[in-house]
């Protein structure tokens, strides 16, 4: 702390509670943060629209409903190689291997923060934070004091009602309450008829937080959804759920900090015409973080989960069992190494799984970054993750009865990535930040989908017969033109390939791996035209994805808002502007379109 | 009807089975760890080492008029009035450190009225109900107040350590400053918010 300037102080994070509370780790990751305002500035009403600020991430648009995101390649429906994490939950399913965007939300006036790492993040969050980690954490209810209330309406937004409010219990103990309703209209058929996708979801949820003078903290909060989206057939798909999590961390005077965090997840979904799915799932997470003299700082944890699914299947494709419970246990450690204080630094670690369908796992990495002097650091890092199969990659048949034309997966192993990144980031002025992250990836083990008997094309199963590799850049940049006026700008290239090992006959490559645009760019526009009155504007262009035969698009957002008093603010939102409507993912036949979208929004706070 | 079905109630019996087990499993965690941990130690949040770190470097960036200071090699004191949050920490800070001169020592004072000799004042949480009164008893004084809680820059206080999306950031009150004879350096203005004690 004494050679730290006001500067580097205020740059410090004071109450985060994650691996490292000074963030040194993440100095040398490629990673970018959305802050609460950030969001509010781009006029972003989902967590999908929100995460489109981080310009290392590939983020489109299904349908009204339906989102893909990943950074570096391989995107999907259900991008399988992306950890995503609110407030400590993982919210990666493991039954399709990827994440149900639909149902992951929260207040977003209460979140505080998004990091985005772009490549592995194994060795601290596990498994499947193979291209990435998406880490959502909302506020502590002592900075959510008192009441919101926020509405709005418009034409895709159809309408949107958030209330919150927070409280204190008792002294240094702290409470908030939220609910929210919203009204999605439908996306379109190329063409213009209507994709019958309106849906609508309703959230509550709470979170309690004890801040004991100087150095414990307690955490429990806890989420419940409810949601019917519509789709082509006979019935609405139905989907709920809820969670609760506690969390207990505490610091000490030597500079060590532990983490105890406990969490259950209960998701339900009923698609008619297809699977009806329960999942729960329980976590404990334990981390220790302690400096061991001046030159190292090591943390070690361990963790537990049990996911237990129930799948009601249909004629037509079947998980076999229809029911199934898994355990996962993990131990990792990791030591910060000062090779010349503020000049160097090292990290290595590994995670260490054992998984019920591929036992043991590593994901070990080591991470060097090196401060040359003045505000900029270059780092570099070797990297091994891996993508741990999920039950659709084992489980799935079709038909449910033999003789089955899709046969399971019995032989699918991990997805293997060995991942080398260099980056460079520099802080040229106080009003330039400039960052650099590129990579290359190889990855083995990819799922493939190989015939039982050729030359017949049937039955087929799943297995682990592709190799990959991928490479990349991400190179963003941030402007301060004048204390009223910033500009972010992010521009991303990408190659991916992949192909079926020797001797492997595939029928999956070409339209089911490497749906990735080779570039994009954004430019978001923050503008405080008065003390009152903000203007913002987001352009961006997203390059075509070529084995889905999808042009590139441009696309503008725009919000204007008015903040007549402190308390009231209220804004007019255009999404989508440039077009009628326009595509963003999927071949042709499952192709839908977004349409250009306008809502305003009033927020009043007491 | 879900809640007639006997799977739904089997359910419900194996979530509240499972958790209860977590439940344990953690409590033996937590009391192995308050094992480990011993006695309550002498312990200083992140949060209070880094407001340690900006007390220790507000003195670069004060000027104290020439008669806060009895001679030339007379120490600059930071105060800190009621329950001290920053145990032995900030004593280890400024442990040898000089400023144009001066060497920075750390005092701690139970009542307001003791504290006029000091050149920062840091007013913990525990006084926040008495803002107004230590403020006012300090006026012309040369002492630079500083304190973290709300209600501060109401009171009069000079500067805020506040915290926002997780970052500290600083408040001051120029004016008040001004009026008790210290100088505060535009290098310090340029990364705070100013703030005007009529507009909060």
């Amino acid at each position: 702390m004494k050679k730290l300037s006001v500067e580097q102080l205020m740059d410090l994070e004071v109450t985060s509670v994650s691996k490292h509370p000074e963030k040194l780790s993440e100095a040398a990751s490629a990673i970018q943060v959305i802050t609460g305002e950030d969001i509010r500035r781009a006029g972003a009403t989902s967590l999908p629209e929100a995460l489109r600020l981080a310009s290392n991430l590939e983020v489109a648009q299904i349908d009204s409903r339906q989102w893909a995101i990943t950074s570096r390649g391989f995107n999907n429906v259900f991008a399988d190689k992306m950890l995503v994490l609110i407030d400590g939950r993982s919210v990666y399913t493991p039954l399709y291997a990827g994440v149900y965007w639909d149902v992951q939300d929260t207040m977003l006036e209460d979140l505080d923060r998004i990091e985005v790492i772009s490549g592995p993040g194994a060795t601290q969050w596990g498994a499947n934070a193979v291209n990435g980690v998406i880490n959502i954490t909302t506020k502590s209810a002592k900075d959510t004091q008192g009441g919101l209330l926020v509405g709005g309406g418009g034409t895709e937004l159809r309408q949107s009602e958030e209330a919150r409010y927070g409280g204190k219990l008792a002294p240094n103990i702290y409470y908030r309450v939220y609910v929210k309703y919203f009204d999605r209209s439908d996306s379109v058929r190329p063409g213009g008829p209507t994709a019958n996708d309106a849906w609508r979801m309703g959230q509550t949820g709470f979170r309690v937080d004890w801040e004991q003078p100087l150095d414990t903290t307690f955490t429990v909060q806890g989420d419940a959804y409810d949601a019917t989206m519509g789709q082509v057939g006979p019935d609405n798909i139905r989907a709920n759920g809820n969670n609760v999590l506690g969390r207990w961390s505490r610091s000490f005077g030597d500079g060590s900090n532990v983490k105890l965090q406990v969490y259950y997840d209960h998701t339900h979904r009923r698609i008619p015409g297809s699977f009806t799915q329960d999942i729960d799932t329980y976590d404990l997470d334990f981390q220790h973080q302690r400096p061991l003299g001046p030159i190292n700082n090591f943390v070690w944890g361990v963790g537990y989960r049990l996911v237990e699914d129930a799948i009601v299947n249909t004629p037509a494709n079947a998980f076999l069992p229809p029911s199934s419970g898994q355990q996962l246990f993990s131990a990792f450690a990791q030591d910060e190494i000062t090779l010349r204080k503020d000049r160097l630094h090292l990290m290595v670690g590994t995670k260490v799984e054992h998984t019920e369908y591929t036992g043991v796992e590593f994901e070990p990495s080591a991470r060097l970054s090196w401060t040359p002097g003045g505000e900029q650091t270059i780092w570099s890092s070797i990297s091994r993750a891996v993508r741990t199969p999920s039950r659709i990659d084992r489980d799935l048949y079709s038909p449910a009865t033999p003789p089955y034309r899709i046969a399971g997966g019995g032989n699918v192993v991990s997805e293997k990535l060995t991942a080398y990144e260099l980056g460079y980031r520099a802080q040229v002025s106080p009003q330039f930040a400039l960052s650099l992250a590129t990579f290359f990836n190889d990855y083995s083990n990819l799922r493939s989908l190989e015939p039982l008997t050729p030359p017949l094309a049937f039955p087929v199963e799943q297995s682990s017969g592709l190799r990959g590799h991928s490479t990349g850049a991400e190179l963003t940049a941030d402007w301060r033109v004048t204390s009223a006026w910033r500009l972010r700008a992010g521009y991303t290239e990408l190659r991916v390939h992949s192909e079926p090992n020797p001797g492997t006959i595939d029928r999956s490559t070409r339209d089911s791996i490497g749906r990735d645009p080779n570039h994009q760019f954004s430019l978001h526009s923050l503008f405080d035209l008065s003390a009152h009155w903000e203007c913002d504007a987001d352009l961006r262009y997203v390059g075509p994805i070529a084995n889905q035969n999808l042009p590139g698009y441009s696309e503008a957002d725009v919000r204007l808002g008015w903040r007549p008093a402190p308390v009231w603010e209220l804004s007019l939102n255009g999404q989508n502007l440039l077009h009628s409507h326009h595509a963003e993912f999927n071949r042709p036949g499952a192709r839908r379109e977004i349409q250009r979208g306008v809502f305003a929004k009033a927020t009043w706070s007491f | 009807m879900e809640f007639l079905n006997p799977i739904f109630y089997g359910r419900i019996a194996r979530i509240v089975r499972r958790g209860c087990m977590l439940g344990f499993v953690a409590a033996t965690c937590l009391s192995g760890v308050r094992a480990a941990a011993g006695p309550e130690p002498a312990t200083v949040s992140a949060e209070y080492r880094v407001k340690a770190g900006f007390l220790f470097n507000f003195p670069q960036f004060i000027e104290w008029p020439a008669r806060a200071f009895a001679t030339a090699q007379a120490p600059i004191v930071i105060g800190v009035l009621g329950e001290d949050p920053f145990g032995s920490y900030l004593d280890e800070l400024v442990r040898g450190e000089k400023v144009g001169g001066h060497p920075i020592i750390v005092r701690r004072y139970r009542r307001g009225d003791d504290s006029a000799d000091c050149h920062i004042l840091f007013i913990s949480g525990s006084e926040a109900g008495q803002f107004p009164k230590i403020v006012s008893a300090l006026a012309g004084r040369s002492v630079l107040t500083v304190a973290d809680e709300d209600g501060f820059e109401r009171a009069g206080g000079m500067v805020r350590l506040a915290i926002e999306n997780g970052k500290i950031r600083l408040r001051i009150n120029p004016d008040a400053a001004k009026a008790s004879g210290l100088a505060i350096s535009s290098k310090l203005l340029r990364l705070a918010k100013m703030i005007t004690p009529e507009k909060g």
